[in-house]
């Protein structure tokens, strides 16, 4: 399955290094492929430093692409990790 | 093969005068260029072994610094720790890396070189200082594994053998303290100034310096030996043993002469006509206080009190330093002890990895695009007023066991003399220090504003210290350390001089002392002229007190004045410089 969902960066420093941390933890026990494109630039959304290689502000807008087994379930907690400012609000 | 190898002579930038015989130690910022070196196919398997080992042992070391720092230590640094642990399991350090190896058949070490440079290419055009900040973080990591791939560099500079010549990128202050004659015959770097800070630290230890030296060139090479000339900047290698001889001649007569000077170092500072001249000792090592007494100095005309900082990487506690400045106090037997306040900042930086314990009061100031003019020596510590509060009690604790003196670094306006004036007042109060044995305190005059003020400054402030090195830079807005610029940096612009005779002519006015501290009031060419501009107390490294003494007893005060008087009818540099050594040669 592969899902597409636009995002907006909505925590005041951007995706540093503490929220790209968070992304690649949260990560962790899914299967997905999980992808991240700003601007023209697709990244590996498990890496931490090509997260930060995006250098994302405050109110950037992230495609995120996931493809596999459990992409739903994936895309629920991405999503909501950055709704809710990977805890920074 | 090492018989055959043949002399080479490179010329550079002389920075600090001497002659260094001695064997070459690649000293390695981990900021230098890395040569890239071609692997053969079948080892690469064992080059990617290799990598892998360094990034283990570097997530040992985070994992462990993170056990401590979870005990005890602040949250924000454990979680920081794990940050660089998750990036040191990023697929970009591990898998991406090895197949870079793989793909262009390099060296490790050249592989992170690209990436680094990736990195900073990537985030220094971003305007968010923020973002900016982040590459630490990679830096950091990257450093650490670079560090476990090549062990070596991680020599110390006060461990190296005897008669080392440590050839390098750039040196930096906190390194070139640490050197010392017997171990440390010489330095050679590629970047550099004559002014720089490790440039005068090398010059008051008597360690020849040659800058602007391509040594990469040189890393392919087989070396042997090499002298260093600090005053012609020649760098020889594998030199010939006529070559030798002539040097080692040359270094014994230069040890002569030196020891000739020191001998006569503790007759009075004074001119040939009478006039007293008074000499005192500049001081980065408070263990030094001996040496510079026995070099005749009159006392401590300035104690650069942040080395005790760049020394250990961390703010000393109150305590420490009343220690500390105690022990000189007393060992000065009631010598005057001018404690510059931590000039800290601008070039004056080590970089602090995040998990050291200092490193918030820097990260808070964060990266600044010009450093020389930004938030460093008083106002760094007025920004952090615990750190100045600490100092200021430790001093004033301390002045109960001798002359004790307070110089504030990079004054700019009269506000900042009446802030640490007032708290001065407050912490006396504290201690219960009566108001007539008030401590003296002093503005260094180093930024153009507080010369054109000094009338003002003279007025409020007990004495004053002009501060050439900086004052020069700010004066010319020349950089001291930028090799393009260094031809714009004189000593002598007829501006310097002029603003200097403004300044001797505000503190005469307000009968206060002022001194000279900065490194021309070491150089025997313009001490004369010095004299002429009023100067009458002189503060240099303790190796140059000998040479100092023994120019102004060369000289009568009038003579000095005409010197003076002419010098100031010069309009352009290069004049004024021709006139100075025309008629100073005696």
């Amino acid at each position: 399955m592969k899902l597409v969902c636009k995002v907006k960066v909505k925590n005041a420093l951007g995706l540093h290094t503490r929220p790209a941390a968070a992304i690649v933890r949260l990560l962790q026990p899914h299967k997905s492929n999980v992808m991240f494109t700003y601007r023209d630039e697709t990244i590996n959304a498990r890496s931490i430093m090509s997260i930060l290689m995006l250098a994302a502000k405050k109110n950037s807008q992230i495609t995120i692409t996931i493809e596999g087994d459990d992409a739903e379930t994936t895309m629920t907690h991405i999503v909501r990790a950055f709704e809710e400012e990977f805890g920074e609000k | 093969m090492l018989a055959m190898a043949e002399e080479v002579i490179l010329r550079g930038l002389p920075v600090s005068k001497g002659i260094g015989i001695g064997l070459p130690v690649f000293f390695s910022n981990w900021d230098e260029d890395v040569p890239q070196v071609q692997i053969p196919v079948k080892e690469i398997d064992r080059e990617i072994e290799r990598y892998r080992a360094a990034l283990a042992l570097s997530c040992q070391d985070v994992e462990g610094l993170r056990t401590v720092s979870l005990k005890d230590g602040p949250s924000e640094i454990a979680l920081i720790l794990s940050t660089h642990l998750e990036m040191m399991k990023d697929p970009m350090l591990t898998t991406a890396i090895e197949e870079k190896i793989r793909a262009l058949q390099c060296n490790t070490e050249s592989v992170f070189q690209h990436l680094i440079e990736e990195y900073k290419r990537r985030f220094n055009h971003l305007q968010d200082s923020y973002f900016q900040e982040r590459v630490r973080d990679i830096i950091d990591v990257c450093k650490r594994i670079l560090h476990h791939l090549c062990p070596l560099q991680r020599l110390k500079i006060g461990e190296l053998p005897n008669n080392s010549v440590v050839l390098t990128h750039e040196l930096v202050p906190s390194e070139t303290v640490e050197a010392s004659p017997p171990l440390i015959s010489g330095f050679v770097t590629m970047a550099g100034g004559i002014t720089s800070h490790a440039a005068i630290i090398a010059r008051a230890k008597g360690i020849p310096y040659v800058a602007n030296i391509d040594i990469k060139m040189f890393k392919h090479l087989p070396l042997k030996a090499l002298i260093v000339d600090g005053s012609q900047g020649l760098v020889i290698l594998n030199p010939a043993r006529k070559t030798l001889k002539k040097y080692q001649e040359i270094k014994r007569g230069h040890q002569a002469s030196y020891r000739q000077l020191k001998s006569a170092s503790h007759l009075r500072g004074e001119t040939v006509d009478g006039y007293e001249v008074r000499v005192f000792a500049n001081l980065e090592n408070p263990k030094e206080v001996d040496l510079i007494l026995k070099n005749g100095a009159l006392g401590v005309g300035l104690f650069r009190s942040e080395y005790l900082f760049l020394a250990k990487r961390e703010f000393p506690s109150e305590e420490e330093q009343f220690l500390i400045y105690k022990k000189m106090a007393v060992a000065l037997k009631g010598s005057p002890l001018v404690i510059r306040i931590f000039d800290i900042g601008g070039d004056k930086k080590v970089d602090l990895l995040p998990e050291q314990r200092d490193a918030h009061y820097f990260s808070k100031i964060g990266p600044e695009l010009n450093p020389a003019l930004g938030c460093r020596a008083i106002r760094f510590l007025l920004r952090f007023p615990e750190l100045l509060y600490a100092q200021l009690r430790a001093i004033l604790r301390a002045s109960a066991f001798g002359d004790l003196q307070i110089l504030i670094p990079m004054v700019s306006d009269l506000s900042e003399l009446r802030q640490v004036r007032a708290m001065v007042n407050e912490i006396s109060k504290e201690l219960g220090i009566p108001a007539k044995k008030s401590i003296p305190i002093g503005c260094m005059i180093e930024v153009p504003s507080s010369a054109i003020m000094c009338d003002a400054l003279a007025k409020e402030a007990d004495f004053l210290s002009i501060g050439t090195n900086d004052l020069v830079q700010y004066l010319l807005a020349a950089d001291r350390t930028n090799p393009h610029t260094v031809d714009l940096y004189f000593a002598t612009h007829p501006s310097i001089l002029r603003m200097i005779r403004m300044i001797v002519a505000s503190a005469n006015c307000a009968r206060k002392p002022v001194i000279i501290c900065g490194e021309c009031a070491a150089d025997p060419a313009l001490i004369p002229l010095l004299l002429g501009l009023g100067i009458r107390e002189f503060s240099v490294a303790a190796r140059h007190i000998p040479l100092v003494k023994h120019t102004i007893r060369k000289w009568r005060i009038l003579e000095a004045c005409r010197l003076a008087e002419g010098a100031l009818e010069q309009t352009a540099a290069q004049e004024l410089k021709d006139y100075i050594a025309a008629e100073t040669c005696r």
